[in-house]
């Protein structure tokens, strides 16, 4: 579904020059639930963004399915973004002046088809995540994990490839963010969608099918689910304080 | 169907509420223009307003300040108003609406916005103009010449100022879609233009090129004509331009430095060595609102440069009113003469009997009174023959007839006023007032004196000054001869050429219905020749006729300014510059506001519009770097900074941005305004300190108001920063 192939990226400053993605590689598969862990400048949200044609990469390639992202023009990379990947954002990223449901349905508005059938697949998504009785409330009315899942809903609408999740629970507490890891799980077992999550959050990644550990750049390792969660959890934990221990 | 059209509607309906600011500032500027161009435009304006005079040029030049004052705040409202869009729109870019969607959106938006805001402006600057004209009228003066006349030709101004907001909306639209990143936008970062490297030299140094523009500015006509023997051409006022570049480096010294806290003697520095002047404890407190300045530097500073220009203009504006007035009372003041009339013995004026009979209607008598004849001459001087325009060379010739003046023999100024003055025969002495304020207009290098009728001349020489105030003549001047070279010179004089004064006061109450009617009378009583304005020089036209050349008073379009329309006595240009204008405390002084309504009336408005235009400017500027930096608060905020802290952090923004402009501004122009008078005749008379006085308590309600602004600007952004969770 979704295919890094030896990504690299640096930022440029005046005099420096600062390699923050130094030749990624890594698959995810449909209806795969993978989470990007790391500390904060190990390159997870440079990756996300590469992924989501925010930013331009200087080497290597993305495939989405079957379409190579390099080359694209902002035509082309607005498509990808509309069609092909949906978005969950740390911080909602819900228009103030929209319903719950005119939200979700941005992105058909978007592609220009927002019909019937999008309304009806809009309900059936706001019942799937249990917000079907805020659909005309405003996102300044609701609480937010109501808020985060309306805005996973959203990331649905279009049927895209990849759901990208940039921090999904980063604003929430403890018991929103369950709900909302929820919701992902709950995407992925009923409409086998795919998703890729980048957070800090232990508790949220132990819920993946496999955790990527990005250090310095690089793929530290890569984790897979075996058992359940809270011992997954438990092995996450200990790879990461292995991690910051290495040199 | 939902389409992307309805989204459009739905969010342009939120969008109101961010866009009310820019709403806002459209609807002042378009009002403000519209009123201005109705008003400066409008017949009435025009006439009274001559072409090519001093009053013209400071309204038209105003105006023009106030039209790029009104372009500043336009163009910040329109990137304030992108600046709070850019959520929406990052969030639309990152659903994946393509920049080729977005733009038609954008530009729908801005425009329908523009052309909605600008119209309302246009259409309300109609009334305003109206009510304000009318409010004039109705509470301070009305005359015959108070009409306001409309013509669609006047809202060509604010037309195009219109297609210019119009115009910078797409364009500042159209940079913002190009520039925009989706990060940027979904994080909410902004570019900021930062003031770099800037070296603490820039406000002295600054201080120092602005004083240098002013005195460069102000000396380089002197020079130009003193020195270089050439008529200042108008291009000589590029020499003020340091002006703004000093001005623009102070700003920038303020915004960055301050002009107490020094960041670059503190801490570090002080390690390495250096003095050290403040506490690292200033440096704390002033830190984060000084970095907050500095990092949106040059917009701020070029919006406080506006700024300040508006208020110096705002100042000038509206010195004029207190000024006119305490010069109207202080020169009818200690007037020995409730009247004084004179006219050429040619016609047949008002005689005694007939100023009695007159008088008498209104139950009136009259007291003290005196008459004496008086001659006008030619004198001798040097003239310009050199073209006389803008950057022609200065050829001095010299000529035996060049100036009218107008004689007293000593014992007619004596009959006259009472006044016994003893003058050497061969010599003159000019009539003054008990100041000596307008020694500047007087004549003294005259070496020969002509009667005009019959080309006889006496030898003469300046002798020195008598002194009555109500013989202070705007136009020629008067004189005093003499007897004996009086009775030589004037003899066989025309009538034309010959004088008579009457004063008197009336023996009770005056009665201004009196005074109004003697004046109508008086007009009455002389023909179509003597409508000349006191500057009309009637030897000099004769001396340019002789040599074949046209006097510029006789020139068709010229000649409207030099002549006086005999039936419209209440005009300014009748009251101010006929020849032969009556005067009369009591008239003088009802008729005074009438008299100037329309300067009164011109000068107020052009201060109301600059004062407008600053305090929005003051506003808006505020207002974006508060948004700005709204990341700042909210990290201060999560820092654990208390409410009183952040309120002081608003408060040193705000004060910064409107104080310094106001300080600037007002002290700029009255410096500037005290320069003007004292080079007048060099010396400051006690009129015009008394005048400045007022000026100095019309400085106290502008400041007053500029606090205003700032206090509600204050509060405004503490309830957006502060209070706000």
């Amino acid at each position: 579904m979704l295919t890094v192939k030896n990504l690299y990226k640096s930022y440029e400053t005046a005099k420096t020059r600062y390699p923050v993605l130094k030749g990624i590689s890594f698959h995810v598969k449909k209806g795969e639930f993978t989470a990007v862990m790391g500390a904060s400048g190990s390159g997870k949200s440079t990756l996300l963004n590469c992924i989501s044609c925010y930013i331009p990469y200087d080497k290597g390639e993305i495939l989405l399915g079957e379409q190579n992202l390099s080359g694209l023009d902002q035509e082309g990379l607005a498509a990808v973004r509309n069609g092909k990947l949906g978005f969950v954002f740390q911080d909602f990223m819900l228009l103030d002046g929209l319903s719950v449901k005119e939200n979700i349905l941005i992105p058909r508005i978007i592609r220009e088809k927002a019909d019937k059938e999008a309304e009806e697949y809009a309900e059936r998504l706001m019942e799937l995540f249990g917000i079907s009785h805020i659909k005309d409330k405003y996102p300044a009315d609701i609480s937010g994990g109501e808020r985060q899942r309306a805005a996973v809903a959203r990331s649905l609408i279009n049927d895209p490839l990849i759901i990208l999740a940039d921090e999904p629970t980063g604003n929430l507490d403890s018991k929103s963010s369950r709900i909302v890891i929820e919701a992902f799980e709950k995407a992925k077992s009923e409409m086998n969608s795919t998703i890729l999550m980048v957070t800090h959050d232990s508790f949220s990644a132990s819920f993946c099918d496999r955790v990527i550990l990005l250090k310095d750049g690089v793929i530290y390792k890569e984790l897979k689910r075996t058992g359940g969660q809270s011992s997954f959890q438990g092995y996450l934990l200990d790879t990461l304080k292995e991690m910051s221990n290495a040199e | 169907m939902t389409t992307m059209r309805d989204l459009e509607k739905k969010l342009r309906k939120l969008d109101y509420h961010q866009a009310r600011l820019y709403l806002f500032c459209n609807f002042i500027s378009l009002m403000l223009i519209t009123a201005y161009s109705i008003m400066m435009l409008s017949p009435t304006v025009q006439e009274v307003f001559p072409e090519g005079g001093d009053s013209r040029k400071q309204m038209q030049a105003i105006f023009v300040l106030a039209v790029v004052g009104c372009t500043a705040f336009t163009i910040y409202a329109t990137a304030l108003f992108f600046r709070k869009k850019s959520r929406q729109v990052g969030i639309l870019m990152a659903l994946g609406i393509s920049k080729g969607k977005l733009a038609p959106i954008l530009y729908r938006e801005i425009l329908f916005l523009s052309f909605l805001s600008s119209g309302f402006g246009i259409l309300a600057g109609i009334p305003l103009v109206v009510l304000l004209w009318n409010s004039f009228r109705l509470f301070l003066a009305d005359s015959e010449q108070m009409q306001l006349n409309m013509r669609i030709a006047n809202l060509g101004i604010p037309l195009a100022f219109l297609a210019m907001v119009v115009g910078l909306a797409c364009v500042t639209a159209n940079r913002y879609l190009a520039r925009t990143d989706i990060l940027d936008t979904i994080k909410e970062e902004h570019k900021n233009e930062p003031v770099k490297e800037l070296g603490r030299w820039c406000g002295p140094a600054g201080i120092i090129v602005l004083l240098a523009g002013a005195v460069g500015g102000y000396a380089a006509p002197f020079v130009s004509m003193r020195l270089f023997r050439i008529y200042a051409s108008g291009w000589l006022n590029i020499l003020y331009a340091p002006v703004f570049i000093g001005l623009y480096m102070i700003l920038l010294h303020t915004v960055v430095y301050g002009w107490r806290f020094r960041p670059g003697r503190s801490g570090y520095e002080k390690r390495k060595g250096g003095s050290g002047r403040k506490s690292s404890s200033s440096l704390k407190s002033n830190l984060i609102s000084y970095s907050m300045m500095k990092f949106q530097g040059k917009q701020t500073v070029n919006n406080m440069l506006v700024s300040t220009v508006l208020i110096a203009g705002a100042c000038f504006a509206i010195f004029y009113l207190p000024m006119l007035t305490t010069s109207m009372t202080d020169g009818l003041k200690d007037r020995p003469y409730d009247y004084l009339y004179h006219y050429r013995a040619d016609q047949s004026g008002l005689s005694k009997k007939e100023v009695e009979g007159l008088a008498s209607e209104y139950g009136l008598s009259l007291k003290d009174w005196h008459e004496a004849e008086y001659v006008s001459l030619g004198m001798d001087g040097f003239t310009d023959v050199g073209g006389g325009q803008e950057g022609d060379k200065i050829i001095e010739e010299y000529w035996e007839i060049v100036a009218e003046g107008k004689f007293f023999s000593e014992s007619s100024l004596k009959e006259l006023t009472g006044t016994e003055v003893t003058v050497e025969p061969g010599t003159y002495l000019g009539i003054v007032d008990d100041g000596e304020e307008n020694t500047f207009a007087m004549r003294t290098d005259c070496k020969i004196f002509t009667n005009m009728s019959t080309r006889k001349t006496i030898q003469t020489s300046f002798a020195g000054w008598a002194h009555y105030n109500m013989l202070v003549d705007s136009g020629k001047g008067y004189y005093v001869l003499n007897d004996a070279d009086y009775a030589e010179i004037a003899e066989g004089a025309a009538g034309e050429w010959r004088g008579v004064m009457h004063v008197f006061n009336v023996d009770g109450e005056d009665d201004y219905q009196f005074a109004d009617r003697l004046l109508r009378s008086f007009v009455a009583s002389v023909d179509e020749s003597c409508n000349l304005a006191s500057f009309y020089d009637r030897v000099y036209k004769i001396a340019l006729n002789e040599r074949g050349k046209e006097y510029w008073g006789d020139d068709t379009a010229a000649s409207l300014a030099a002549k006086i329309d005999l039936s419209r006595i209440n005009d300014s240009d009748f009251r101010l510059w006929w020849e032969y204008m009556p005067k009369s405390v009591m008239l003088e002084k009802t008729d005074f506001m009438r008299t100037f309504s329309v300067f009164l009336m011109m000068f107020l408005f052009i201060f109301l519009i600059c004062i407008t235009a600053a305090c929005v400017i003051g506003y808006t500027r505020c207002q974006t770097i508060a948004l700005n930096n709204r990341y700042v608060f909210d990290d201060l905020k999560k820092l654990g900074a208390p409410p009183v802290f952040l309120k002081k952090e608003i408060r040193r923004q705000c004060c910064t941005v409107i104080r310094t402009p106001s300080v600037i501004g007002i002290i700029g122009m009255s410096g500037l305004y005290t320069m003007i008078l004292y080079a007048n005749d060099g010396k400051l008379s006690m009129t015009e300190v008394k005048g400045l006085g007022i000026c100095g308590l019309v400085i106290l309600g502008i400041a007053a108001l500029l606090y205003a602004v700032y206090y509600g600007t204050v509060k405004s952004l503490v309830r957006e920063l502060v209070e706000t969770p």
